[in-house]
């Protein structure tokens, strides 16, 4: 939460007002399309939130969160066909993730920084083309969820409003725990870290298994909501694609940076496919290429110096460097000549 | 399968290894001078093949000749691409998630021009070439292989020697060595870093349009060639342009005997198996992974230290 430019209550007030409003909102008798918009941003925004956990507080850039998403949601998509309650499903979803998240990290783990990014495109790739080819899942073709009973959009609403809650709750509380501590430890200087007593082998694949988890979990209330899922969907490199790019937009390491970013990619994206379904990609690869030449903090570096105009008088006591997983830290360190 | 079958998956998979070879040689110069792992490569090659097919398709040249010509404009594009994007990017020793997502975007702006302008449909350039063959006895070869790989093999020797007798190349070896003795002695950096995007664009080209001879394209077609290409460089050590060579040969082998060759495998006793071709992909990127767990430097790396232990 560090950063976020209005201080005070408000941080916590203003959150609950809004998950009140949004709680409150199907009274209103909204749009289903409306509803599915914010169902979609929610699930997002979990995601980005996820992706943030290990990415903004640990430092480890992954490429590779489509894995958790897919397996969460033919899990989930798998155990609802079979007829179990979508709770149990979703929490299945999260817990396979999870345990996907250990064998994945076990091995990469040991590389550092870059590396690791580098072979999380490979995890990734390889999962998705395993998963075009596994015949109890259709392969390629798809898998179809048929659940009995209607389909009550709320219901869904409601699912993907308490996992963004659960989201926003446990990345606050790992924020300002000490583990949250260790993990920005682990992302400023690894060996630092590991000599003041913080394990970073351990600390990454316990950040990387709760994000596993949130994400899988998002994947799977997906995949009941969607009815149809395939691997070219769920477990694509545009969606890993996708999921890291919502902290960036927003700024990464932080949580209302992570919120942020997914409204707002939750939003456009929506928008840009139904609007310009031939160029929605030339959009958002500007967009992205913009972020990243022009503001690199996200939108919390723009709402930063926005603050910084307010308070001018005031001490500046926010940090001016550009975060570090993103620049890397050669212009940190002054090592430029 | 009899020996010949063999020799004939042999022959194939070492034309392959040539043109991947071209293809990833690009990718290791601008890792090598900048630290950027460049994600626009597959959008690079797409348009080397949509260049090559315009220039076949229009003025009908030959496919090679639109392959060379791929060269100089594809240079002359990269360094466009590096004044307009890639030098407002921060120096930094390691690749970061800005200069990977900075590429990123800008493959997807490419990839949706292609579609824009060639839509999504597949194209191919055929010539006499790609239906006739050599027969050697029972030992038969496509020559339009044949004409690739000798056209990627004389870029390679050509690269070989921008690389260990120009300036510039020197210089070029001089940052990928160390960045900070290179500038100390007067490398310029810019400049060098500047003619290495368009160095590596140009053979993104150029072996895109050799690809599109030998493989049908669409605007996404780079993506899967893109990969491959990242773990030639991997295995090749990430810097060493020797290194791809040597890489490229042990994908091109990997890819061509791991679903040709019968592994055991237990289902009711003893059988053998064959991996379904639809499998291949995975292989690559599995080595992927292993190679950077195990070979961190790669398998150029590995044979190094133990010539120097020997």
């Amino acid at each position: 939460m560090r950063g976020f430019p209005t201080g005070g209550r408000l941080k916590v007030i203003l959150p609950c007002l809004v998950l009140l409003v949004l709680a409150l909102l199907p009274l209103a008798e909204p749009s289903p399309n409306m509803v599915k918009v914010i169902f979609i941003t929610a699930l997002w925004t979990t995601t980005s939130l996820a992706w943030n956990l290990l990415g903004g507080f640990a430092g480890q850039v992954s490429f590779g969160f489509a894995v958790f998403y897919g397996l969460g949601a033919y899990t989930a998509a798998l155990m609802i066909n079979e007829g179990a309650t979508p709770w149990i499903a979703f929490l299945a979803a999260g817990a396979v993730a999870a345990i996907a998240s250990f064998l994945i990290g076990l091995p990469t783990f040991r590389l550092r920084g870059p590396y690791f990014a580098i072979a999380t495109i490979g995890v990734n790739e390889a999962f998705r083309v395993v998963m075009n080819n596994v015949d109890f899942t259709g392969g390629a073709s798809g898998y179809r969820v048929t659940e009995a009973g209607p389909f009550r959009q709320l219901e869904h609403y409601y699912t993907a409003l308490t996992l963004v809650t659960l989201a926003v709750v446990v990345s606050s509380l790992i924020a300002s725990s000490k583990f949250g501590l260790a993990l920005r430890a682990i992302k400023q200087d690894q060996d630092a870290a590991a000599a003041v007593g913080v394990n970073p082998y351990l600390g990454k694949l316990w950040v990387h298994a709760i994000a596993a988890a949130l994400t899988g979990m998002a994947g799977g209330v997906f995949a009941r909501y969607a009815l149809f899922i395939y691997p070219g969907g769920v477990f694509s490199f545009q969606t890993s694609i996708s999921i890291l790019l919502m902290p960036v937009i927003g700024g990464i390491g932080t949580v209302w940076g992570a919120v942020f970013g997914g409204i707002i990619f939750g939003v456009v994206e929506e928008q840009l496919v139904a609007k310009f379904p031939n160029i929605h990609l030339l959009l958002y690869g500007l967009l992205l290429m913009l972020i990243i030449l022009f503001e690199p903090d996200g939108l919390m570096g723009l709402l930063r110096r926005a603050a910084k105009l307010f308070r001018r008088r005031r001490e500046d006591s926010g940090s001016s460097n550009p975060d570090q997983v993103l620049w890397g830290s050669g212009r940190a360190a002054g090592r430029e000549l | 399968m009899t020996a010949v079958d063999y020799i004939n998956l042999l022959i194939s998979s070492l034309l392959l290894a040539g043109i991947y070879a071209a293809m990833a040689v690009g990718m290791t110069v601008i890792y090598g001078v900048m630290k950027i792992v460049n994600l626009a490569h597959a959008g690079f090659l797409m348009l080397g093949a949509y260049f090559a097919y315009e220039l076949f398709d229009r003025f009908h040249l030959h496919p090679m000749l639109c392959a060379a010509l791929a060269l100089p404009v594809f240079f002359v594009f990269g360094m466009a691409v590096h004044w307009l994007l890639v030098r407002w990017l921060p120096k930094s020793d390691t690749p970061t998630l800005a200069s990977l997502l900075l590429m990123f975007g800008f493959w997807q702006v490419l990839q949706n021009i292609g579609n824009l302008v060639w839509g999504t449909q597949a194209y191919s350039i055929l010539t006499p070439l790609t239906i006739s063959s050599v027969r050697w006895g029972e030992i038969s070869v496509p020559k339009v292989s044949l004409v690739v790989f000798a056209a990627a093999a004389a870029s390679l020797v050509l690269l070989r020697f921008v690389f260990n007798y120009s300036w510039f190349g020197r210089s070029m070896r001089s940052l990928i060595q160390n960045p900070y003795a290179a500038q100390i002695v007067g490398v310029d950096d810019r400049r060098t870093a500047m003619l290495s995007f368009g160095l590596g664009t140009a053979f993104a080209g150029f072996a895109g349009a050799l690809l599109a001879t030998l493989f049908p394209f669409t605007p996404d077609f780079g993506a899967s060639f893109q990969l491959r290409a990242f773990v030639i460089i991997v295995l090749g050590g990430l810097e060493s342009v020797s290194g791809v060579a040597l890489g490229a040969l042990i994908l091109a082998l990997l890819e061509t005997f791991s679903i040709n060759l019968p592994f055991p495998w237990y289902s009711h006793g003893w059988t053998k198996v064959y991996l379904p071709a639809s499998y291949q992909p995975a292989v690559s990127f599995v080595l992927l992974v292993v190679a950077l767990l195990v070979l961190p430097r790669g398998v150029a790396g590995l044979l190094e230290r133990k010539w120097r232990t020997a």
